[in-house]
């Protein structure tokens, strides 16, 4: 059973400073929760570098090359269609819709990439969402978490947290 | 002297982003205030004209549908009338909003971050209603599929060589990429709004749509990239999508259409609109939901300048227009630009053009007009009419008489072309009270990480010192 001692803090400078502290002193599956983004918190977590960027890239090419390579075989192989002689490849008039199907598919790779991939939502349930203070974590306060399985060190943990200066601390169960 | 100096510099200092101290706790009641209030009866009223208006809009639909497009103005040949200038004038609203929350987001114009909301929003609900004409405009909008190219039985498929198929592809991509934008915004403000309901109905809701955001680090990580590119991405495609409506006439060989000009004269006068709709809309909504202490004279008065700005591109536009078809030499061109608009029978409308889209922003270079909501509103409003008329000009002016004589005819709209263009409007005022009711109308995140920044925290040594 997944276990998460949470903390609250009132300043989002404080919670970031907290994290590395806990992580400093070998506390694992560490995790932070904010309003906002927090300045800072990548490194505070060691976070890598975001692989979303990655992502466009591949779905804003895939999007231009399928739009071109649809607009060629549409126009020029499957539905010839000859106006005024010109030409059934028209490179420069493929160029708008090659642009707009990169631009869509680099965006719905973003978008759903994002949701679906990077954020793991959407999801009904999270232990954290067991706390009914831990709301405050989306209006005015910053919470960190840490998970572990070991329901012996959960003391130890919390005491961890308040000494880092976190109020409220408590841990909370997933329920099964 | 020293008085002297430092009065100056007041008066130099620009007014606040944010007026007043607020933490995130006040920021969140102040935001969302509207949204857990009872609706007002000022609100509630005006919904129902909106929902009466749509009404309209829905029955001159139908007619047009079950009749037919006879039953509007169009002629041969004035083929684009009412419906080609709504569609475009619409979209040109909806250009404000992304260049708010994307253009000005790269730009990092701090500025933007209380109104891109708002603003994006008005973008979704323009290109709903933009959408309406051209489908409407085919005629047998029951058939508007075939411009997506499937595989149909007949083995037939659409023409790519066409602007009207660019149209297609660049609205449709406008369209998804404004809505994900908007959603992707939306998520942690709906997370916010679910955790501060009371009711059990309202936490499902919001809930429901918030996807289940905690706000974790870990995503925020991705969150603010994704962000980022997606409005890497909406900054081109916003020039894009406009330079491809103004395709749509400069590609044919109309005098008056057939102009080079006509790309970045569209960008700019889309974007001169769509500001002058924002602040048309912003000016009462502020007030009405006490949102004055995070859009401040501040904003007002940098939209006003946006609108200086572009509205000086669209006059350089008009001059262009009127060099080029003198220099070209061309009678059919010199004819259009100095005889058929500025003498001919709807020189009315040219003249509201000009007086609104070039005289009425000039006052934007004075700061009283800038500062003052009533110029401003006025002003927002006669330039929302006059890119209507602009619109008007290009295509129904440039129409009516074109090379022979004996093709030129009168355009004279019917009720169901006004009843198209009143219902839409009143469509998007519903949509856009909707929207004010049940969502954030701010960025309530953004607006608390920029309150962070801008007045950092309280009672709390600097970063550098929290982090030795």
């Amino acid at each position: 059973m997944k276990r998460f001692v949470l903390g609250e803090f009132e300043e989002p400078y404080a919670c970031v400073d907290a994290v590395r502290r806990l992580r400093e002193s070998g506390v694992g599956g560490l995790d932070a929760y904010s309003p906002h983004p927090l300045p800072g918190i990548e490194d505070a977590l060691l976070l890598p570098r975001s692989k979303v960027p990655l992502v466009a890239l591949t779905g804003g090419v895939l999007g231009a090359l399928g739009g071109y390579a649809m607009q060629w075989y549409l126009n020029s192989v499957a539905y010839p269609i000859t106006v005024g002689n010109r030409p059934q490849h028209g490179f420069w008039t493929n160029i708008p819709i090659t642009f707009e199907s990169g631009v869509l598919l680099a965006v719905l790779s973003i978008f759903f990439g994002s949701i679906f991939g990077f954020f793991q939502l959407p999801r009904t349930y999270h232990p954290v969402f067991e706390s009914e203070r831990f709301r405050t974590a989306s209006l005015d306060k910053c919470w960190v978490s840490a998970e572990t399985e070991d329901e012996a060190a959960l003391e130890e943990l919390e005491r961890k947290f308040r000494e880092v200066g976190a109020h409220k601390v408590h841990s909370v169960a997933e329920s099964v | 002297m020293a008085e002297t100096a430092s009065d100056l510099r007041a008066q130099l200092e620009p007014p606040p982003l944010i007026e007043g101290r607020h933490d995130d706790g006040t920021l969140n009641k102040t935001l969302n205030d509207f949204v857990w209030r009872r609706p007002p009866r000022g609100w509630l009223v005006l919904l129902l004209l909106g929902m009466a208006g749509t009404g309209v809009l829905f029955t001159a639909i139908t007619i047009t549908i079950a009749r037919g497009i006879g039953m509007w103005g169009n002629n041969i040949p004035v083929g684009w009338a009412f419906g080609i200038i709504n569609f475009v004038w619409w979209i040109g609203i909806g250009h404000a909003g992304t260049l708010i929350s994307a253009i000005l987001l790269l730009f990092q114009q701090k500025w933007r971050t209380s109104i891109n909301r708002f603003a994006e929003a008005m973008t979704l609900f323009a290109v709903m209603q933009a959408g309406i004409y051209p489908i409407l405009h085919t005629g047998r909008p029951w058939f508007a599929y075939w411009m997506i190219p499937y595989p149909s039985t007949n083995s037939i498929w659409p023409q790519f060589k066409s602007p009207l198929m660019w149209d297609v592809f660049a609205v449709s991509t406008y369209f998804t990429t404004s809505l994900l934008f908007w959603y992707i915004g939306l998520i942690p403000d709906l997370a916010s709004l679910r955790d501060s309901s009371t009711s059990r109905r309202a936490r499902i809701a919001y809930g429901i749509f918030a996807l289940g955001w905690r706000g974790s680090a870990r995503h925020w990580h991705h969150y603010k990239i994704a962000y980022l590119l997606l409005a890497g991405l909406a900054t081109p495609l916003v020039l894009s999508v406009h330079t491809i409506v103004s395709w749509d006439f400069a590609l044919s060989i109309l005098p008056g259409w057939h102009t080079t000009i006509f790309p970045p004269y569209f960008v700019a006068g889309a974007v001169f609109s769509g500001f002058a709709m924002v602040l048309t809309l912003m000016i009462p909504a502020r007030r009405y939901m006490g949102l004055k202490h995070v859009i401040t004279a501040r904003h007002l008065e940098a939209m006003a300048k946006v609108m200086l700005c572009t509205g000086l591109i669209v006059t350089y536009g008009y001059l262009m227009e009127h060099f080029a078809a003198w220099y070209s030499g061309n009678p059919y061109e010199q004819y259009v630009f100095f005889v058929t608009r500025p003498r001919g029978p709807y020189a009315w409308a040219y003249f509201t053009q000009m007086f609104c889209n070039v005289v009425v922003p000039q006052m934007y270079w004075f700061r009283w007009a800038r500062r003052n909501v009533w110029t401003l509103w006025i002003g927002a409003v006669l330039i929302n009419v006059g890119m209507w008329f602009e619109r008007f000009n290009i295509i129904v002016t440039s129409l009516h008489r074109d090379f022979i004589p004996s093709n030129w005819a009168m355009y004279y709209p019917t009720w169901v072309d006004f009843s198209l263009l009143f219902g839409t409007i009143c469509f998007f005022g519903t949509l856009f009270l909707l929207f004010l009711k049940f969502l954030p109308a701010v960025a309530v995140s953004e607006v608390k990480e920029l309150n962070h920044e801008l007045h950092g925290h309280r009672g709390h040594p600097g970063t550098e010192g929290a982090h030795p």
